[in-house]
């Protein structure tokens, strides 16, 4: 084993843990508002990267300029599946956690089955982008553009996203909504129109994530599960409820996934991923950031 | 309206003449069960593979001119011209799911064969469930040998295992080292976790050493991993001539996709085929595999020699949009070679067709692979199904190898 293996190996590491980074903060956000588990997550991420696929395909719109978009879009879904289907979910007198779990994880489940049905199960992948197969290389260590690209854009949405929590006005009715949904009523604002806001942003980050991931990985319709589950993990390492522990995890996920590949054989590689997470939950019950 | 005691009496006549109707009608449809992934990562294989099952049935139920067993004429004659009926099932890849939608088709829908599985996993556990209900299991594409070696009774399969595969690819290279001196001393195995990857890494570490290769990098990776560029970078660093990959579709893409990102370029791809024979992976990332080869039991250009090969082709393309590939062109033939030898059993009972299957017979030239012919050992294992080798040049398969077989010289290094 070279030095040059073991950089490139956590330079990999890296730059994917950004991504795995970026896809779980959307879910901590969602929860830590309103303790609601989005079990369709993955579902959201597979159909951004539909979504981008799509506009590719049809208008000639590069992933990259196209990311935005369907961001924005993500947005106006996620705050639809929060006012349609959560909001009732949480309305539930019995069995309230019972009823928000199916409720998410049937949407998941009809997600994938219209995707099936609409977009068939072939694979798609988009062949020419301005990023696509490009990469960097640095004293014998390669960097592919889109990971790289990938990774400063989850940085900037995270800092972003930070900023808008801590330094404005809904930021901060958000954080009080979060706090105590019951004494926000009290001051004027209206509970449904923040937490579809929290939805919305939630979907739009991780819509973010599925728009630069079209560009270096294939796009069917079941392919946010392999995703999925490393956001939760994430999110449960980093701490529920904690936007920077679910930012922290992602990057931790990635470079202990990078580092078993490279110790044990790589079909063990996930094993590591859960066993630091078993750790810090055996140490850390509320995971390594969270305050709860 | 009233009834008259007249009606009633010719309702009694009409119903007693269209008795021995609906009594036919009972045997007029031979029930065939199909288990595939029709959901989940593996979905596009199966969805593909019920259009070539569809192919072969409107083959058989209809009259068509093909010198294939039982195209002329309408549906089974031996069952007084009785028609096939497919039912599928989803297994999702899933070896549990497998076994409980084999029980369902057997109990609930009560068909007489099953025809499976795309994934060696899935049919193990389906196979087991026949044998149970002693209903006849053909495995239209699974390549694992270990799977005809448990001694079933009731499982068939007309194909080549992975052992016959990995030996043309071993032959292949033998022939290329000798006559054309290249290099291709080391190795390096990419093989997915589950019994696929698993047996045919096992047959290839086997036959490398036994004919003096050198296996530098064994990488068993994760199926449908979200990344694999530690297990791109260990193989960059063996550097070995050859790369052997054993993955399904999904991984496929993710393998060449981060070979490419990581400046990785082996000298020749040499693959278990499996994903490396779909045009999805093809589509995706075919500009990066150009001179890649493939095992394979199928090849297009057999429609030269035989040209019943091409129209079947058109036909499976105008319900599909794809052209026959290694996986769809097996589960075509699985589904005449079941039907001829239900066809020859006269009848659904599940024992006698098992019988029909073992005595079955039928000449190369009655099928659309490069087979020898189809007759199966006493474990259920065609022998006489040879494997051809598939190169990927210009956006399409040439046929390289075995010489009989091909129609051209093999192009290395890959560009």
């Amino acid at each position: 084993m070279t030095v040059e293996t073991i950089v490139q190996s956590l330079a990999s590491g890296l730059l994917m843990g950004l991504l795995y980074g970026l896809i779980a903060v959307g879910l901590a956000l969602i929860f830590g508002l309103m303790d609601v588990t989005n079990f369709a997550h993955g579902e959201f991420l597979m159909i951004a990267m539909y979504a981008s696929f799509f506009l590719f395909t049809f208008f000639a719109i590069d992933p990259l300029l196209s990311a935005p978009l369907v961001a924005a879009a993500l947005f106006v879904f996620g705050a639809i599946v929060y006012l349609l289907i959560v909001r009732f979910a949480m309305r539930a007198k019995a069995n309230a956690g019972m009823v928000q779990i199916f409720s998410t994880f049937g949407l998941a489940i009809v997600m994938r089955g219209l995707a099936q049905l609409f977009f068939t199960p072939d694979y798609r992948s988009i062949p020419q982008s301005w990023l696509g197969g490009k990469t960097v290389s640095i004293a014998g260590i390669f960097l592919p553009e889109p990971q790289l690209v990938g990774a400063l854009v989850s940085i900037a949405a995270f800092v972003g996203l930070y900023f808008f929590i801590h330094r404005t006005d809904f930021g901060r009715a958000l954080e009080a909504t979060r706090e105590d949904p019951g004494a926000v009523a009290l001051v004027g604002i209206d509970k449904n129109r923040v937490f579809a806001f929290g939805w919305g942003l939630g979907a739009a980050l991780v819509g973010l994530a599925g728009a630069i991931m079209a560009v270096f990985f294939y796009i069917y319709p079941d392919v946010g599960a392999s995703f999925a589950l490393i956001a939760y993990v994430t999110v449960a390492l980093g701490g529920f409820g904690s936007v920077f522990g679910a930012f922290a995890g992602g990057i931790i996920v990635g470079l202990v996934e990078a580092v078993t590949a490279l110790m044990l054989p790589p079909s063990l590689k996930s094993v590591g991923i859960y066993a630091v997470y078993l750790l810090v939950v055996f140490i850390r019950p509320r995971g390594l950031f969270g305050s709860m | 309206m009233t009834i008259t005691r007249r009606d009633v009496l010719l309702g009694a006549t009409a119903a007693a003449a269209l008795l021995p109707l609906a009594a036919r009608a009972q045997t007029s449809e031979v029930v065939i069960g199909a288990t595939y992934p029709l959901s989940g990562a593996g979905a596009q294989v199966g969805v593909d593979a019920q259009r070539a099952f569809e192919t072969a049935v409107d083959i058989i139920n209809n009259d068509q001119d093909f010198d294939l067993p039982l195209a002329k004429g309408v549906g089974l004659p031996g069952l007084g011209g009785a028609k096939i009926r497919m039912v599928y099932a989803d297994h999702q890849g899933d070896p549990q799911k497998g076994r409980a939608e084999a029980e369902r088709l057997i109990t609930q829908e009560k068909v007489c064969a099953v025809l499976g599985s795309y994934q060696s996993a899935v049919a193990v556990t389906v196979s087991q469930i026949c044998e149970r209900y002693q209903v006849p299991f053909l495995s239209a594409d699974n390549s694992s040998p270990s799977l005809h070696r448990r001694g079933l009774k009731y499982y068939f399969r007309a194909s080549p295992h992975d052992e016959m595969f990995s030996t043309a690819m071993f032959d292949f290279l033998d022939a290329m080292k000798k006559k054309k001196g290249v290099k291709a001393d080391t190795l390096a195995l990419f093989h997915e976790d589950t019994i696929f990857g698993t047996d045919s890494a096992n047959a290839q570490t086997k036959l490398a050493t036994e004919r003096g290769y050198k296996i530098v990098s064994d990488i068993k990776y994760r199926a449908n991993s979200p990344s694999l560029s530690a297990e791109v970078q260990q193989l960059k660093a063996a550097n070995a001539d050859v790369l052997m990959p054993s993955s399904y579709t999904t991984d496929g893409i993710l393998l060449v996709k981060t070979m490419a990102e990581l400046g990785y370029k082996p000298n020749a791809i040499l693959a278990q085929a499996a994903g490396f024979s779909e045009k999805a992976l093809y589509d995706a990332v075919g500009d990066k595999l150009e001179g890649a080869i493939t095992r394979g039991s199928f090849s297009l250009d057999l429609a030269a020699k035989r040209p019943m090969v091409g129209k079947i082709n058109d036909l499976f393309k105008a319900k599909s949009g794809k052209d026959l590939n290694d996986n769809t062109s097996r589960q075509f033939m699985a589904m005449i070679v079941i039907a001829d030898a239900i066809n020859r059993a006269k009848s659904t009972d599940g024992e006698k067709i098992r019988d029909a299957m073992a005595a079955t017979d039928i000449p190369g030239e009655q099928t659309i692979m490069p087979w020898r012919r189809v007759k199966f050992d006493e474990m259920g294992q065609n022998n006489d199904a040879d494997p051809v080798l598939l190169q990927y040049i210009g956006g399409k398969f040439v046929t390289i190898f075995p010489a009989q077989a091909a129609v051209a010289e093999a192009v290395w290094p890959m560009k």
